[in-house]
């Protein structure tokens, strides 16, 4: 018999009052895991979608505006870029020292040309990245698939009345149209996109790349180091990220977290407070007890340690079962937050069963510190 | 064998002197104890007798280390419990004394044999060890064979056997009994007797509080209180050294 034993006897006597002292600590740490690991999940999803969504790097050629004028009569300005790009410099770009977190590099051509007797932009990417570059599109018909296929952008398309099936003809060749983009309300949907080899030639100007997009695999993302190292790569490049979608993400990825956080932190709180109420209650109900041990030679600390080792037990226990229950929840739930892969998270269990420890022995401070300052005549009464 | 006199001298193992023990504040002041002094020797077997509320149970608690005095003080094998801290009141009963309740105390969730190894849970003591000792004081007070019942399945008489197995558990020279047959029949409660008469045959010091005054066949001596006073102080029998 040691105080660990007492403790653990005195539980399986009162096993009501335990379950109900591990209710608390129970429920906290299941919701306080399943929110750390949905949010966990959470923000990878989300990393994982707004790195699917789109480029978060845009390099284009260094550019000088300059203004023209004579006097004080200002006659507008020009754009002169100090370099092109071309279609080499993709691997140069995906050769960076941060290349294994580089998801995409995609080569984009821009060009004026007459189309059926429109003139309209072009613009052209490879037919095989289209699927990378906009996920997002919403094509009726198929997307271009190889050279000689055109999609054309919902206004574009109004403009030429045609529709998947038909032909248009530019720089006298003929070109089948693949899909027509549904309106998106950007440039996209005035324009005629086509493979970039079809463009360049059209443009006349094989090689040439007008802007490259590319995708970093933004998950603790070093975005400006990225930045800094394709400008090393591409000296006469403008490489800028797009800080709008970084710090979209970081917000977003952020406010998951503080609800998660708010809302564990509270039913933690709920769950502190009712082993304290109940610990308490439970000293109240042995108080004659505590009495018995006192007379018998307990000191503070043997009766501290005796309800710190209850309390301890049905804390580590119910917070264990708190942490499985609360990965089952995640795991279970996880679909309905759009989690397409739902996984294990064990940070969240490992932080939960220890808070869920900690929070029940603090839980039991006060009940302890009463018990130990118990009189021992008061207690016994019948001495 | 010598035999001690009425009178005669021998260093005490009790001394009380002056104690007095007031309840409450002002306007509800309630004197339990008043001026009591009084030495007790190392083997005499005292019987503490009164009326209800003359201030026998407080002062076993006093006598215990459970209540200090408010004025007086209480000298128990050399030490003056007035001047120990909580704690030292703690191992100065586990050391000092054993305690036997009239309701036994003991916990319904431990068997008989846990119960006696309560006051040793705390000790870094092979869980062997302890085993032994329990087993061997629980054959001790006639309990062979009974070391896994649980409370409930054990009588009166056999419960208090059980207390007194744990108030023996630290081998403590003074044992202090509060009523200790009170909730048993006549027969049991001869037998529990018996046990503190042998107790006491081997050396321990006994001070019973009882409204029986049957128990003072076996008794060396009789304090009797009354209003928190020792109204009289008899010598039953001479005390064998």
């Amino acid at each position: 018999m040691n105080i660990r034993k007492l403790a653990w006897k005195n539980l399986l006597r009162r096993k009501s009052r335990a379950v109900f002292t591990g209710l608390g600590i129970f429920l906290g740490i299941a919701t306080f895991v399943a929110i750390s690991s949905i949010t966990s999940q959470m923000e990878g999803a989300v990393q994982d979608q707004l790195d699917r969504f789109g480029a978060n790097i845009v390099v284009s050629p260094r550019a000088e505006r300059l203004s023209l004028g004579f006097g004080d009569i200002a006659l507008g300005g020009t754009e002169v870029a100090h370099s092109r790009l071309a279609i080499a410099d993709k691997e140069r770009i995906a050769s960076i020292h941060h290349k294994d977190r580089i998801r995409s590099v995609v080569p984009f051509i821009l060009a004026a040309s007459d189309v059926s007797g429109k003139n309209l932009v072009w613009m052209g990417l490879p037919s095989t990245d289209l699927a990378i570059a906009r996920p997002w599109w919403k094509i009726t018909g198929s997307p271009v698939r190889e050279r000689g296929e055109v999609l054309l952008g919902a206004e574009a398309a109004a403009m030429l009345d045609k529709g998947p099936g038909g032909t248009v003809t530019a720089g006298n060749r003929l070109y089948r149209v693949a899909g027509v983009l549904h309106p998106t309300g950007e440039k996209e949907d005035g324009m005629v996109i086509a493979d970039i080899g079809d463009v360049q030639s059209l443009a006349k100007n094989p090689g040439a790349v007008t802007y490259f997009e590319v995708a970093a695999l933004c998950k603790d993302c070093p975005v400006e180091d990225i930045v800094a190292q394709i400008g090393q790569a591409l000296p006469g490049a403008r490489v800028s990220a797009i800080r709008q979608v970084v710090e979209s993400r970081k917000a977003a990825v952020d406010q998951l977290r503080r609800l998660g956080f708010g809302v564990s932190s509270i039913v933690l709180l709920i769950g502190g407070l009712m082993v304290l109420v109940t610990v308490m209650g439970g000293v109240q109900e042995r108080t004659r007890e505590i009495g018995v041990l006192r007379a018998v030679g307990f000191r503070t600390r043997s009766i501290f340690s005796l309800l710190f080792w209850e309390t301890g037990w049905v804390s580590l226990l119910s917070s264990l079962l708190g942490a499985a229950t609360g990965i089952a929840a995640a795991y279970l739930v996880a679909p309905s937050f759009g989690i397409e892969h739902p996984g294990i998270r064990m940070l969240p269990a490992l932080l939960g069963t220890a808070a869920g420890l900690v929070l029940g022995l603090l839980g039991a401070v006060p009940p302890a510190r009463r018990a130990a300052a118990l009189s021992p005549t008061e207690a016994i009464r019948t001495l | 064998m010598k035999i001690m006199r009425a009178g005669e001298t021998m260093e005490p193992i009790i001394h009380l002197n002056g104690v007095s023990m007031i309840y409450g504040g002002n306007g509800t002041r309630a004197t339990a104890l008043s001026g009591v002094s009084f030495d007790v020797r190392p083997g005499e077997y005292a019987v503490i007798t009164g009326e209800s509320g003359a201030g026998k149970s407080t002062l076993l608690a006093i006598l215990g280390g459970l209540q200090i005095p408010s004025e007086g003080t209480v000298r128990i094998h050399g030490v003056d419990l007035s001047a120990l801290p909580s704690d030292g009141l703690a191992d100065f009963r586990r050391e000092t004394i054993g305690f036997v309740f009239q309701a036994y105390h003991l916990l319904p969730y431990l068997t008989a044999r846990e119960n006696v190894m309560v006051p040793m849970s705390p000790e870094r003591v092979s869980p062997g060890e302890k085993v032994e000792r329990a087993d061997s004081l629980l054959a001790a007070v006639g309990l062979d064979g009974k070391e896994d019942r649980l409370p409930s399945q054990l009588s009166g008489g056999e419960s208090q056997r059980v207390a007194i197995a744990r108030a023996l558990v630290h081998d403590p020279p003074v044992l202090l009994a509060d009523e200790p047959t009170g909730n048993l029949d006549s027969a049991t409660g001869e037998q529990i007797l018996d046990l503190f008469s042998g107790l006491n045959g081997r050396g321990k010091t006994v001070l019973m509080v009882t409204h029986n005054p049957a128990n003072l066949a076996r008794a060396t001596r009789s304090i009797r209180l009354r209003d928190g006073r020792v109204e009289e102080d008899r010598i039953l029998a001479p005390l064998a050294v």
